[in-house]
């Protein structure tokens, strides 16, 4: 317990001096901050859009139409792209030299001179950055709060800020199955360079191919007779977006994202406790990887030869 | 203090360590010879728990440095032939997070305690990417005695170092063993500083042990020898015959 701890936080002041690392890190809260800036902007557009036609309409005298329902923390949706985005990569920048380069640079020598479980090591680093990616959305987490508060003029309720905050959970899960696919290829590679370029292909895959073709595949749910004026749903060709969907944690956490942004009309609205129980397979499916892969990655450290 | 019987440590393609069996007694200044590739980093590789044995075993202080890796591991400090030490971090950082994971209670008065006996406590906030080798090998011998080992595994401490911190480390390493009691097992090829350094001396080549006293009984056995690189050189060629 004593190694683990001592692991984690030299792992975090480590971080903390890396300037390629901050450079992330700095891109990232940047990336937050212009997320809700859009976000209340294109709603604010929205709102002006709708007085525009309420004016309109009162001066022709014809009827107005309902005012659109507008959910303040959708303004932070763009928050889900941008993790899957940059917050992934984020981690894998944490993960990708984590244990090769204790290899290369000789210091797991040291460490396994000490007495420390071979498991300390790799629970110590996932630890330490766990600690990092989590002050990390706690600093998005204020941010956003303020900027939130600073653009709408007004305070989220405490049944928003649990949203943010669950939200917040959610993308630590999300970003810690990355570092811990990299941390894994880390005690799998000599070469770090290596792990990282085979890191950034699974991102791809991850975050943006295998959603891709299940989006394309989404496009083909529905039948549209032009003639008839009638749109057929194609269960299977739905059966098989969502089963392509599953392929990717990223259109998981999304979905989850999304809902509890509240991005999404039909969960916007219900309780937390209601959405969470919707949402559970998809959150156990994101909490899955961290945990295989970290068992696997002490595994790996349990077999490393050291001469 | 270390006891090793019938240790042997083979590779696919190699015989590392051949049936070595030694006894290095408590406080003596170890010194293990041979030439590259003879089988010392590998011996001091089991010694010091990094790698198992295939076959044999290693008592340190009666504990097993198999089954009972983690107490072997309190009493011990290790010195690798490159330190490796966290650049971006301080001297300080460094050897908290070190002393730290060698359970050191008040780890920062150990570390004065440390630096002060290496005469190097100028240096504990610099960080140490911008340390020469041989303050590197300072820091390096400051984390492996903040415990206060019993036992020192040293991989050719004065390997690539100048005259000057040749002579540094030697004095450090003499210092330690007196002060602090510590035994030293140290892997060199640099008979001259062996000759003055250690007590005790073993001669491995391809991983067979070929000798192991007292420096003195060595000198006393081989009494037409001139120097320990004599010595040295005529066992070799007598195990190659």
């Amino acid at each position: 317990m004593t190694g683990m701890k001592n692991i984690a936080g030299k792992e975090f002041r480590s971080s903390f001096r890396n300037m390629e690392f901050l450079l992330i890190v700095g891109v990232f809260l940047i990336m937050s901050i212009v997320s809700v800036y859009i976000g209340s902007t294109t709603k604010n557009a929205e709102l002006k859009a709708y007085e525009d036609i309420v004016a309109t309409a009162t001066a022709a005298g014809t009827e107005i139409p309902a005012a659109p329902v507008i959910y303040p923390l959708a303004i932070l949706k763009n928050l889900v792209e941008y993790i899957v985005m940059i917050g992934s990569v984020l981690a894998i920048f944490l993960g990708f030299d984590a244990f090769n380069g204790e290899r290369r640079g000789g210091t797991l020598r040291l460490m396994l001179t000490k007495p420390v479980r071979r498991s300390s090591i790799i629970l110590g680093k996932l630890s330490g950055a766990g600690l990092v990616v989590g002050l990390l959305l706690a600093a998005t987490l204020i941010f956003n709060i303020v900027l939130f508060d600073f653009y709408t003029g007004v305070f989220p309720n405490n049944a928003e800020i649990l949203r943010v905050v669950l939200f917040l959970l959610v993308a630590f899960v999300y970003m810690m199955d990355f570092y811990a696919g990299a941390l894994y290829v880390s005690t799998k590679t000599r070469e770090s360079s290596y792990g990282f370029l085979l890191m950034m292909v699974v991102w791809i895959f991850i975050s943006f191919v295998i959603p891709q073709v299940a989006e394309s595949q989404k496009s083909y749910a529905y039948a549209i007779n032009n003639i008839a004026g009638t749109v057929t749903q194609v269960p299977e060709e739905t059966v098989l977006s969502n089963a392509i969907g599953w392929l990717s944690p990223a259109v998981q956490f999304k979905s989850v994202g999304n809902d509890l942004l509240q991005a999404v009309d039909e969960t916007a609205t219900i309780g937390i406790g209601r959405l969470l129980a919707a949402d559970l397979i998809k959150i156990l499916y994101l909490i899955f990887p961290s945990v295989l892969l970290t068992i696997l990655s002490a595994r790996e450290v349990k077999k490393e030869a050291i001469l | 203090m270390l006891h090793a019987e019938h240790v042997t440590k083979s590779y696919p393609n190699i015989k590392a360590l051949d049936d070595l069996s030694l006894e290095v007694s408590d406080g003596a200044i170890f010194g293990f010879l041979g030439h590259n590739g003879a089988g010392k980093t590998t011996a001091l590789s089991i010694c010091s728990t990094l790698i198992l044995p295939s076959s044999g075993r290693v008592t340190i202080q009666g504990m097993d440095v198999v089954k009972d890796n983690l107490k072997v591991r309190k009493i011990l400090g290790y010195l690798p032939e490159n330190v490796a030490l966290y650049g971006e971090l301080t001297v300080r950082e460094n050897l908290r997070f070190l002393g730290r994971l060698s359970e050191v209670r008040k780890v920062d008065a150990a570390i004065d305690d440390a630096l002060g006996l290496l005469g190097f406590s100028q240096w504990a906030d610099r960080r140490v990417k911008t340390l020469s080798k041989g303050m590197r090998q300072r820091v390096g011998v400051a984390q492996a005695i903040l415990h206060k080992p019993k036992i020192l595994f040293l991989d050719e401490p004065t390997s690539g170092l100048d005259p000057e911190g040749t002579a540094e480390i030697r004095d450090i390493l003499l210092r330690i063993n007196a002060e602090l009691g510590t035994t030293i097992f140290m892997n060199t090829h640099m008979l001259s500083e062996a000759t003055r350094t250690c007590s005790d001396i073993g001669i491995i080549n391809h991983g067979k042990l070929l000798l192991a006293d007292t420096l003195k009984n060595i000198e006393k056995q081989y009494e037409d020898c001139k120097s320990l690189e004599e010595i040295y050189f005529r066992i070799g060629k007598g195990a190659a015959k």
